[in-house]
């Protein structure tokens, strides 16, 4: 049985079909890249899989438990992660106390701080612990974003453009924690379309268009895919890819 | 840490300004010249002090439920005035014919908090925020001003008291019966509204509530709040049920305001639907906008200050139009509130020459 499984799921706001038909599914371990061009459905879909909107049809299983109707601290606690497209972090409070929130369901005292002082660390946010969040550079707050998700112990982490605003630089780092998390065995959705960002990620990749999944496969080979490139990366990105392999 | 130290390390949390000891010096100083009153001020003027106080409680509900998790109420009056109806219809019941204050306070109480518990969980779970919330709350406290202003007739009585119509619960005590303040049997303790008991009281209760409250908003639940202020999609993406903290937290600011409105009836012994009005909805959100509403020491100073600024006023025609001047004023010099506004620079100038002397050194 997959970790995720969704099937037949469709969401129509009005007269658009923002997600429609979808069937995908993660195994254990898995790390997925989703692409595709703008309004394709990448948003609402990962807040399907969030659960802050519900489905019109079809079904989302995790860990063998049917959540298509479950709200989404349900889900928090069910071991799914979010990193969200906008920051996501409170500006008003320190990194410490942000760090707490998602940490103070299981920790207190020494472990907390014990406990923020690792993921900190991890994120090269260590000696930020008292600075208020909204004096942090953007991508300072991106990664403290991705360590509040971390900080749920997901066994699942959604992160929805992790890597949006983020310098060359910062990006590759973004690129090293991602895997590292991987590593570890957490399964991980990166909605993305940052290509480069996706190619250095170099997971399997769904691609949606029109709310539909308009075709899945290895990097190289959603890259190959003629149809692909016609809808989203492009007939000059193509030459690029191609002529880079060659 | 013991049961002692972890509430006072939570009463100088960051989440409310006062983390000095200069601030608690201060603090002490304040509560040691309001606890003398009595003895330097008239009659009148503790009379009027002892009102204004009872206004503290119904800021601090707004301050609580607008300030700490985001949720504008331009209805708070609603249980004021339900606060001070029920404890006033259970105290000429209870209290005159049987002596009994808890169960008429039980009642003031209980009441506005069902009612908060009811519209909360209908408002909350059904994921309404921002301006809807804003003016569904409105809406409720017209209805009940609509609905009291018709209560005239002589089939408007719950026991032995009358509704009353537009005159209120006990407006005309020669006809009608008035409600009665607080007497307590067991002690022989009596609080009646014109008493330094009263002050007394009043003044003991405000204190606790907002130590109580800095208490609260420093607390874990303290911080959710404020998350939850700030971005409730990835708060409930945190593991926390919002729409059931938004329901604990809007329950408690209805305990609040309800405090307000049956000290207000103990005080005066009397309570007309006016206090469910326009007038008396937008006040409290003017005094907490003006003053700074993530703060609860802005929102004390403030009502206190525009509580007394608008009695002065009263003496004129003008005084909605000076406070309405005022809010305007602030929200485009200081949109984050007057005070709070004022220590937040004063703390980055502070900063910044500390960091101009540590360079020029």
């Amino acid at each position: 049985m997959p970790l995720l499984e969704v099937k037949n799921l469709s969401k129509a706001f009005g007269g658009v079909r923002a997600v429609d038909g979808v069937d995908f599914s993660l195994e254990q371990g898995e790390l997925r890249s989703i692409i595709g061009p703008n309004g394709a459905g990448k948003s609402t879909l990962f807040k399907l899989l969030l659960g802050s909107i519900k489905p019109d049809k079809g079904k989302i299983w995790f860990r063998d438990r049917d959540v298509t109707r479950a709200e989404p601290h349900t889900r928090a606690h069910m071991g799914i992660g979010v990193k969200f497209q906008h920051l996501g972090v409170y500006g008003d409070l320190t990194v410490r106390h942000n760090m707490q929130l998602p940490l103070q369901h299981s920790l207190s005292g020494e472990a907390m701080d014990a406990e923020i002082a690792r993921l900190l660390e991890r994120l090269n946010l260590a000696g930020t612990e008292e600075r208020r969040v909204a004096e942090l550079a953007h991508g300072q707050r991106q990664w403290l974003a991705i360590g509040m998700a971390l900080a749920m112990r997901p066994v699942l982490l959604l992160l929805d453009e992790p890597t949006a605003g983020m310098g060359p630089e910062e990006t590759r780092e973004t690129g090293s924690l991602v895997h590292s998390v991987h590593e570890e065995g957490v399964t991980i959705v990166v909605v993305e379309h940052d290509m480069a960002f996706v190619r250095q990620l170099g997971a399997p990749v769904t691609v949606l268009h029109y709310g539909r999944v308009f075709a899945e496969g290895s990097l190289a080979a959603i890259e190959d895919n003629e149809d692909v490139r016609n809808i989203y990366l492009g007939a000059s990105r193509t030459m690029a890819v191609r002529s880079r392999r060659h | 840490m013991s049961v002692i130290q972890r509430p006072l390390a939570l009463l100088v949390g960051p989440q409310e300004m006062g983390r000095t000891w200069y601030f608690w010096v201060g603090f002490v100083i304040v509560i040691g010249v309001g606890a003398a009153a009595p003895q330097y001020l008239g009659r009148f003027d503790l009379l009027n002090l002892a009102n204004f106080l009872t206004s503290i409680f119904l800021a601090l509900s707004l301050c609580l439920i607008w300030g700490f998790c985001g949720i504008l109420s331009l209805g708070q009056a609603a249980f004021l005035g339900l606060g001070g109806y029920a404890y006033g219809v259970a105290g000429i019941n209870f209290i005159e014919s049987h002596g009994n204050t808890w169960a008429a306070l039980g009642i003031g109480l209980a009441v506005p908090v069902a009612l908060a518990a009811v519209l909360g969980f209908v408002m909350f779970y059904a994921r309404l925020k921002g301006v809807y919330v804003a003016i569904l709350m409105l809406v409720v406290t017209l209805l009940f001003e609509t609905f009291l202003n018709q209560t005239a007739g002589q089939g408007w009585f719950i026991g032995d008291a009358h509704l009353g119509g537009n005159n209120g619960l006990g407006r005309f005590s020669g006809v009608i019966k008035r409600p009665p303040s607080f007497i307590f049997s067991e002690g022989g303790i009596k609080f009646l509204g014109k008493s330094y008991a009263f002050f007394y009281l009043t003044f003991g209760l405000a204190v606790l509530c907002y130590l109580g409250l800095r208490i609260m908003v420093n607390s874990k639940l303290g911080f959710v709040m404020v998350a939850i202020r700030e971005d409730p999609e990835r708060t409930e993406a945190l593991g926390y049920d919002v729409r059931l903290i938004q329901l604990i937290v809007f329950c408690v600011s209805a305990l609040l305001a309800s405090m307000s409105g049956i000290l207000y009836v103990s005080w005066g012994r009397f309570i007309t639907p006016d206090v469910f009005g326009v007038y008396n909805n937008i006040l409290p959100v003017i005094w907490v906008a003006v003053a700074g509403r993530k703060s609860l020491t802005a929102t004390v100073i403030g009502t206190l200050v525009l509580v007394w600024m608008s009695q002065r006023l009263t003496e004129t025609d003008y005084a909605f139009v000076v406070l309405g001047g005022i809010l305007v004023g602030a929200m485009l010099l200081l949109p984050e509130g007057v005070i709070t506004g004022i220590v937040d620079r004063s703390a980055g100038l502070r900063a910044r020459l500390a960091a101009r002397l540590r360079a020029r050194a």
